[in-house]
């Protein structure tokens, strides 16, 4: 292997809204080298990636190519430096032929008329060359989630992208298509073309990556070799605490208390199947399971901000069927998944935010009472410890993690009986991490109960009393006692039912 | 730092404009020593700006939920035309005219319903909706005064509502400023008020906070309507007669008046002080353009200048505001 490295990043350095996401950030990969790029949500991966190919300027820092300092303001910069990335969603038009996507925004014309005919014959020679089971002339809404990605590939190829980014993309493919992916990463190696890698599965990782650079809170933590990657040193390394401390877990147990929630056999078609579980005084729930397994849906519905097919919720013994506002007069709170476009207004002050659910109680026949709403807000900040600590200021300012307190603060200051957090700690440091915790076991204590949704499989274990796991909208397994692993979920998450358990 | 941020950059929004009308006055008093700065002048100034000034009180509930209403012109020729008619019709008595404005505010409030329901629930960009009712509404003023001018010099409260004076000063300017002050408190003191500006920041996060959204929008649009129900009612009353042209082409006042005043096209982010602050400043360049004897023809052309600078300004401080600025310049480190 050559030990030029063909992409280099040096002491890159950004800062949004006043936070900075990534201090000083190292980066470097090697000619025909599968690198993986590992770190926990908010750890600054995407960002990095986001500079890499000229969507965010970056604030200082250089970028070398083949040992050339070059600028990329774009991403027509980027793919001119050989550099392309294969997004989670896919950006390909459905209507078109793989040639004709594979050729999109550099078609080959005479005087504006396309040279159709020589065009396929590119794209099939590219396919030939590394082999892959496509149709250049397919369109590709008849083609698999998988073949679609590898027409993506078949993109970058054609661009003579000598490095290509991939962003969880085992994400929506099964086991099989993922085995096909993983072949033709290794058919790209082989050919020269260096794949940065980014994947919350660690068993891909480890098996995939020639070598590995952890991101932490911003900063570069560590960079792996193969000889030196460790399923245990690199949790490590990413979460920046000792192992055993990280996954001391909560002993699971269930709940005798009363049971408040009841979801029966809920349904909705093409996203989730009969769901049933039942949710207890004082308990917290955790929802395991991989992304689009139908867990944030789920939620919704129970919320009553989507609407379902078949099944029924009970609350309390009661058929429930309402409206956001009426679940929320019950006592429902939830802390959504997508806290940026979903948990807050980022131009409201944190005080107006924490009103907007509390307004039965903060306003007399439609005039809100100015000195209760400022009350609550100073309340909230400091009970939450929202830092800055002025209730003034925008929550669209704050860092993720004050964020999400804010987010939080909403429900908090409500006779609170059953709330839904979803994917509460993603994108927030450690600190901010743990005292989310605490805060939902306090919750717990005091008699409301919680539903916990996470791919964050720590977390799921340091906070969980019961864990079900859904994989493809059912719940496939249910964790309501003794100590479980990390891997106990991943598995049931994957589909592995394992043995005499 | 961030908190001095937001200070300082929000008194340089605010004091600008501040800026700007005291620069223009000064400027004025001296180009036009004993004209420009009278009573009289600032009393025609304000009165010029009386009628899209209540416009602006409702039609900046739409505007901060991100939308936009574009009717409004038509909407206050049509209801002017069917209080007038209907006044007109019968016997120009006193209480005919009461019924006759509340027959032009009910028409606005229908108007109104319609654009909220099929923008909020049909999901239809108010852009389009807007711009469409105002050909269909333009119509209908055109159908109701049967393209002809309906004169009205009865009943005297009539007249008083729009060519009354009280305390010397006209009583339309009294209209907007009551307009001003309950749209201040709407959105200042009310839950309603809370509402649009969580809507309009955040439409998804509102609804997960049991707000109903669409409610919050088709009530937005009612009252952009009833504004310009009520402005078009006092603008025929100030003309004596009603016309289908009577408010053509306000709606570029009223939008002028509400992007300068620093109100966000995107919503969520303004307050009417600024808006009326906008809708002055429009009054005072046209005052100052007419003053100086500058040919009409040129007016637009120096308003559409003044409203692209604002909207250019407010977009670049926000772009350089966001950190997804490239600049050459290497920003200082946070923190």
């Amino acid at each position: 292997m050559e030990q030029i490295p063909i992409l280099e990043m040096r002491d890159i350095v950004k800062t949004f809204n006043g936070v900075q996401v990534l201090k000083k950030v190292n980066f470097e990969v090697r000619k025909g080298e599968v690198h993986a790029l590992m770190g926990e949500n908010g750890a600054g991966k995407s960002t990095l990636i986001k500079i890499l190919t000229g969507i965010y300027p970056k604030d200082n820092g250089e970028i070398y190519i083949n040992g050339e300092r070059k600028e990329i303001n774009s991403r027509s910069d980027a793919a001119k430096c050989g550099i392309s990335v294969i997004y989670q969603e896919l950006s390909l038009i459905s209507t078109l032929t793989v040639a004709q996507n594979v050729m999109l925004g550099k078609e080959d014309s005479k005087v504006g008329f396309l040279k159709r005919r020589k065009m396929k014959e590119e794209v099939q020679k590219l396919i030939d060359l590394y082999g892959f089971h496509i149709d250049a002339d397919a369109p590709v809404e008849t083609l698999t989630i998988a073949q679609r990605q590898t027409v993506e590939i078949l993109k970058a190829l054609s661009e003579e992208s000598q490095v290509i980014i991939m962003d969880e993309p085992t994400a929506s493919l099964s086991a099989r298509e993922s085995e096909s992916l993983f072949e033709i990463i290794q058919q790209l190696r082989e050919k020269g073309v260096s794949i940065i890698y980014i994947s919350h599965r660690l068993e891909e990782v480890y098996r995939l990556s020639d070598r590995l650079t952890v991101l932490r809170d911003g900063t570069k933590e560590a960079v792996l070799t193969k000889e030196q990657i460790n399923p245990t040193e690199v949790i490590r390394l990413m979460i920046g605490k000792e192992l055993s401390e990280a996954t001391a877990s909560n002993q699971l147990c269930h709940s005798k208390q009363e049971t408040v929630l009841k979801v029966k056999e809920l349904t909705r078609k093409g996203v989730f199947q009969n769901v049933s579980f039942e949710l207890h005084r004082g308990e917290i729930l955790g929802f395991g399971g991989l992304m689009g397994a139908g867990r944030t849906e789920v939620m919704r519905c129970i919320f009553g901000a989507d609407t379902y097919d078949s099944g029924e919720i009970y609350f309390k013994g009661k058929k429930v069927l309402g409206k956001v506002s009426d679940m929320i007069g019950l006592g429902f709170g939830l802390v959504p998944e997508d806290r940026r476009n979903q948990g807050f207004i980022p131009l409201l002050a944190i005080e107006k935010n924490v009103a907007l659910t509390n307004y039965d109680s903060l306003a007399q026949k439609g005039f809100v009472k100015g000195r209760d709403e400022k009350q609550l807000g100073i309340q909230m900040v400091e009970s939450l410890d929202i830092r800055p600590g002025n209730p003034q200021i925008p929550v669209g300012n704050l860092s993720g993690g004050n964020q999400q307190k804010a987010v939080l603060g909403k429900w908090l200051s409500r006779d609170l009986k059953v709330l839904i957090v979803d994917e509460p700690t993603a994108g927030i440091d450690i600190g901010a991490k743990d005292e989310v915790y605490k805060l939902l076991d306090n919750l717990a204590k005091q008699g409301t109960s919680v539903i916990v949704v996470s791919s964050d499989l720590q977390e799921l274990l340091r906070v969980s009393h019961r864990i079900l796991v859904m994989r493809k909208g059912t719940i496939f397994k249910e964790f309501a006692s003794g100590r479980i692993t990390q891997e106990d979920i991943l598995m049931a998450a994957s589909g592995i039912e394992e043995g005499g358990k | 730092m961030m908190k001095k941020n937001t200070d300082i950059r929000g008194l340089l929004m605010r004091s600008q404009k501040l800026w700007i009308i005291l620069a223009i006055i000064i400027v004025l008093t001296v180009l036009q020593p004993g004209v420009f700065l009278t009573g009289a002048n600032f009393k025609s100034i304000l009165l010029s700006i009386s009628i899209y000034g209540v416009m602006v009180c409702g039609t900046i509930f739409t505007i901060l939920l991100g939308g936009i209403d574009l009717s409004v012109g038509a909407v206050a020729a049509a209801s002017g035309a069917v209080c007038v008619k209907y006044i007109v019709n019968n016997g120009n008595t006193g209480s005919s005219a009461l019924i006759g404005v509340l027959l032009g505010l009910g028409f606005g409030i229908l108007v109104g319903l319609l654009h909220g329901i099929i923008v909020a629930r049909f999901g239809v960009p108010a852009f389009l909706v807007t711009l469409a009712s105002q050909n269909i509404v333009y119509g209908i003023a055109q159908l109701i005064t049967n393209n002809k001018v309906i004169s009205i010099m009865e009943p005297e409260g009539f007249i008083f509502l729009g060519g009354g004076r009280l305390l010397g000063v006209p009583f339309s300017i009294y209209i907007m400023l009551i307009a001003t002050i309950i749209s201040y408190i709407i959105l200042n003191r009310t839950v309603y008020g809370r509402h649009i500006f969580a809507v309009g920041g955040n439409t998804q996060a509102s609804d997960l906070s049991g707000i109903h959204s669409n409610r919050v929008k088709i009530i937005a649009y009612i009252a952009s309507s009833f504004t310009a129900a009520l402005a078009g009612i006092v603008l025929a009353s100030m003309n004596r007669q009603a016309i289908a042209k009577a408010a053509q082409g306000y709606e570029n006042d009223v939008l002028t008046a509400i992007v300068l005043g620093g109100v966000s096209l995107m919503g969520g982010e303004g307050n009417i002080q600024g808006a009326i602050w906008g809708a002055l400043l429009v009054g005072i360049i046209s005052n100052a353009l007419r003053l100086m004897g500058i040919p009409s023809s040129y007016h637009g052309v120096v308003k559409g200048i003044v409203i692209i600078a604002a909207v250019a300004l407010d977009a670049y401080v926000r772009y350089r505001n966001s950190g997804l600025k490239r600049s050459r310049v290497r920003s200082k480190a946070v923190n």
